[in-house]
């Protein structure tokens, strides 16, 4: 029981790390995203919907 | 069709994934790393979906952006299991590979959901800000997945050299991608960080192949010498 709670304190530690580090490095953003996989060139994002 | 850089970059980027395939069914290494070698696939089967649209539609339709974010989502989950794999290896030996799903579980649902009620309340195109945003997300707790692995390897001492360059590896192309992504944000407008994000994918199947090809299954080495300072 404890090490299931452990385990739960540990994701929500992890998430709550990476949703800080996340909105440290994106604190200028200007909206661009380039958080990606493989060696395809990235596209413009121009005709993405806005996030709000 | 993309510019003579960036066909030079794909070029190498599928030779570098084809050779890492191809070296783990050579020397029986594909079903022990199964999650690595499906990345890769994945990756090149991504790869060659985006240049065909890229092809057909050119890089600033939405076809093109569209197949290229949906299946960087893709990726980027398949990366998480990737890196969830190696924890699972890690902690083998101490049995707490239940615990270690459990919380790859949880982290997977909880991204997820606040992904959601990050673009829930967009009217428009829901799923296609869900996709940029999960896989953004996804990114940032891989990364910090990955460093308290790699926090985990020195604390136990994992003497695996194959398996210690695995996650080194993942932490450097993880750390790389964030520099990268503060980096277009900084300084959107020169052209050369354009070419950064495509170079970087080329750098796992890279490294994971030459892993494969200097180091045998029973290599060891020491991590705490990674660390420590001479003096």
């Amino acid at each position: 029981m404890s090490r299931k709670l452990g385990a739960m304190a540990l994701a929500l530690g992890i998430l709550v790390g990476a949703m800080g580090l996340k909105t440290l490095v994106t604190t200028r953003s200007n909206s661009a995203v380039v958080m990606a996989n493989g060696v395809s060139p990235v596209p413009p994002i121009k005709n993405l919907p806005p996030a709000n | 069709m993309p510019s003579g850089i960036a066909l030079v970059i794909w070029i190498l980027g599928m030779s570098a994934g084809v050779c890492f395939v191809a070296l783990s069914v050579l020397r029986a290494w594909f079903l022990k790393y199964f999650f690595l070698n499906l990345y890769v696939i994945l990756s090149m089967s991504a790869d060659l979906l985006r240049l065909y649209v890229l092809k057909y539609y050119g890089l600033e339709s939405p076809q093109y952006e569209y197949a290229y974010y949906y299946t960087d989502c893709l990726l980027t989950v398949a990366l998480f299991v990737a890196v969830i794999s190696l924890a699972s290896r890690v902690f083998g030996e101490l049995n707490l590979t239940r615990y270690v799903r459990f919380v790859a579980v949880l982290l997977l649902l909880g991204t997820v959901g606040f992904s959601y009620a990050v673009v829930a309340q967009s009217t428009e195109r829901l799923a296609t800000r869900f996709a940029l945003e999960l896989s953004q997300n996804l990114y940032f707790v891989g990364l910090v997945l990955t460093y308290l692995l790699w926090g985990a390897v020195l604390k136990l001492k994992e003497t695996r050299t194959r398996l210690v360059q695995m996650v080194l590896s993942l932490g450097l192309y993880f750390s790389a991608y964030a520099g990268c992504y503060a980096l277009v944000n900084l300084a959107p407008k020169y052209e050369v960080v354009q070419y950064l994000a495509p170079i970087l994918g080329c750098f796992l199947p890279i490294s994971w192949s030459l892993t494969i090809m200097r180091h045998s299954e029973d290599s060891r080495l020491i991590p705490a010498r990674l660390v420590a300072v001479p003096r």
